[in-house]
């Protein structure tokens, strides 16, 4: 063997060995680079949107303008559902009035974006229980929260009778909803979402035009009496 | 036919496997990034574009089979990187015959051979679980299963050719390198340098050297890889980690094992892997793990704009309905993943009938208000922890594991994120 082969052959084993070992070393270097210069561009933000992943959030859709969600607040905070409440749970019809600061027309005009999500569980003249027709209808509206915070029940009576039994009628209207919704669905944050009010015959009285609507009762049986011996049940998809 | 030409095949299929191998470990090395990259997908790589996610390469490279050492660095020592290392040995060592004209050495043509059975064998245990645990073909793998294969049969020709001498007629050079053609009967076996073999000194020395190939550059890589330790636990907490409701599904707690909460979407093929990863890794043996359902499909989820999952929502239910067999069912998912995604594509309710047919006893629970509504407290569980909208994650002990380490650098991250919540 010539030592000019010798040599050929060793600095061919020395090419070799260098290969990986360079190349590997330039790769792990690059790599290096890159995770330093993503770190730098993540801290002083020039990172972008792009690829930035969306953090989980109750939903907040379109008809959730600046005064709608004011009157949800007031109504909320009124009702001791958000904020410094003292556990007050539902609100008197007055109450609701002031903390609305409109006319029943324009409360009820507040819900009718609601119209898909919401239902109306009309009860027999003068009770307050649900009958099957009724739990159908509540099982299926708040089974389908999606991403809603708040369920609203907003309870009415029709105008038989004096003011004070139909205010405690609704009352009564509205609380048979909160104990089925209780007793049958165990959600803990049951008592940070459902938001009772009672408005008797006082207040807000449905008109016509919700016959439309998703009702417990009859279909071919809506007037003002049979709609407004109800309550009025609708998740709200809006962020306060 | 002389030995010679069989050392040439020898040394371009070194060459072309130390090529193959040089473009897989370049595709690892790029992820050391922590960052999503695409692959070179290709027979020839360097001139095909690179891939996405869904091929078969992209399942190998982020196989557990794909690197060793896990625990020790991020990603592991990739396993073509101490290829590339053999392939190189193996094409210096065959060219060292050419070049020294020893291809009638016996040792030395019988040493070339032994070298070549590595490959060969790394080839049969690879083939084998691409083949039959991942049931996925990587082209530069199939690349290096073909360059080790040729390597071993032309090394064992090479061998075998060298251990009978040359052939009757053929021409062997003599001593000064000149080639003669031997008539029949006259070949002479002083004349040829298998008389004169390389003497077992040095081929322990190139045995040595081989050694030398295979760690030199694979210490080279585990010295100056950056370190990752520093990111442990730097990727968020649970503001409210607690599960008083029973929203979520337990996946087993082994004594010792430390809480830990998995967001996942049963229909989510990074899940799938997530979880195949986490089992082959053996450190889901020490996590108490539960599963907090999250798929991402409209349907139910109103933090994403369509069924990215079709279905999902259907097979949470299902888990959730299962009780103790929820194990059973969400297996059962990400093994059929895709066949339920598709045929939830085009229809509906297939996910529920698909459901029902695998387990009748959830039938009756499906779609019912009581699990609708445990699965949105689910979804609402997520909203108060402010949670990313992205499968999968794992929180250990309220850390979170970070997303970029959820793949290959999955079984280093969650060690040192252990050693951190254990402290």
């Amino acid at each position: 063997m010539t030592p000019a082969r010798t040599i050929a052959a060793a600095l061919v084993g020395l090419v070799l060995l260098m290969t990986p070992t360079v190349l590997v070393a330039s790769w792990v270097h690059s790599a290096k680079r890159r995770l330093a210069q993503a770190e730098t561009a993540t801290a002083d933000g020039s990172a972008g949107a792009e690829g930035e992943v969306a953090i989980a959030a109750a939903a907040d859709v379109g008809y959730c303008n600046g005064d709608l969600k004011r009157v949800l607040r007031r109504v909320l905070q009124s009702c001791g559902l958000i904020g410094d409440g003292g556990g007050v749970r539902g609100c008197q019809p007055v109450q609701a009035r002031s903390v609305a600061t409109m006319s029943g027309d324009d409360f009820n005009a507040l819900f009718t974006p609601l119209a898909e999500r919401a239902g109306i569980i009309e009860f027999d003249f003068d009770r307050a229980e649900l009958d099957a027709g009724d739990i159908a209808l509540v099982n299926r509206l708040f089974a389908d929260q999606r991403g809603a915070s708040y369920f609203f029940v907003v309870a009415r009576a029709s105008p038989e009778g004096n003011d004070a039994h139909n205010r405690d009628l609704s009352k009564q209207r509205a609380e048979a909803v909160m104990n089925y919704l209780r007793t049958t669905f165990h959600d803990p944050d049951l008592d940070k979402e459902v938001g009772l009010l009672w408005l008797g015959e006082e207040y807000a009285q449905l008109d016509a035009q919700f016959c439309a609507w998703q009702r417990s009762g009859n279909a071919g049986e809506c007037d003002a009496r049979t709609l407004n011996r109800s309550a009025f049940i609708a998740w709200i998809d809006c962020r306060l | 036919m002389k030995p010679r030409p069989f050392l040439v095949v020898v040394t371009a299929s070194a060459l072309a496997g130390l090529f193959f191998s040089a473009f897989s470990t370049y595709d690892f090395a790029q992820h050391l990034d922590r960052q999503v990259h695409g692959l070179h997908c290709s027979f020839i790589p360097g001139l095909a574009s690179t891939e996405a996610a869904g091929t078969g390469c992209h399942v190998t490279l982020m196989s557990p089979y794909s690197s060793v050492l896990r625990t020790q660095l991020w990603g592991g020592l990739p396993i073509s990187l101490p290829a590339m290392g053999v392939f190189a040995f193996l094409a210096f060592w065959a060219g060292y015959l050419l070049i020294t004209r020893r291809e009638t050495d016996r040792r030395a043509t019988l040493f070339l051979f032994a070298a070549n059975t590595l490959p060969l064998l790394a080839t049969l245990v690879m083939g084998g679980i691409a083949l039959f645990t991942l049931g996925a073909a990587c082209k530069l793998c199939i690349g290096i299963y073909v360059a080790s294969v040729v390597g071993f049969v032309a090394a064992l020709v090479a061998w075998r050719r060298a251990s009978r001498g040359p052939a009757l007629g053929a021409r062997v050079p003599d001593a000064t390198g000149a080639a003669d053609t031997l008539p029949a009967g006259a070949y002479d076996p002083a004349r040829d340098r298998g008389a004169d073999p390389l003497s077992p000194g040095a081929l322990s020395a190139a045995a040595g050297l081989g050694i030398a190939f295979v760690l030199v550059p694979a210490g080279v890589y585990a010295s100056t890889l950056p370190d990752y330790a520093r990111y442990a636990g730097t990727c968020g907490t649970l503001a409210q980690p607690a599960d008083p409701g029973g929203l979520m599904v337990s996946l087993g707690a082994p004594p010792g094992g430390r809480a830990a909460i998995e967001v996942l979407d049963p229909l989510c093929p990074s899940c799938s892997a997530f979880e195949a990863r986490l089992s082959a890794s053996g450190l889901d043996e020490a996590l108490a793990r539960k599963v907090l359902l999250f798929p991402l499909d409209s349907t139910c989820n109103w933090m994403v704009d369509e069924p990215v999952h079709p279905g999902a929502c259907t097979v949470s239910e299902a888990v959730l309905c299962a009780g103790d067999a929820a194990p059973e069912v969400l297996a059962w998912a990400f093994a059929e993943g895709e066949r339920i995604r598709e045929a939830a594509k085009r229809d509906p309710e297939a996910a529920a009938r698909l459901v029902r047919e695998r387990f009748p006893r959830v039938a009756a629970c499906l779609g019912t208000p009581a699990v609708r509504a445990r699965l949105n407290r689910s979804l609402r569980w997520a909203v108060a922890n402010r949670l990313p909208v992205l499968t999968p994650q794992l929180y250990v002990e309220g850390q979170k594991l970070c997303d970029e380490d959820t793949d290959l650098g999955m079984d280093y991250a969650l060690t040192q994120l252990l050693a951190r919540s254990g402290r």
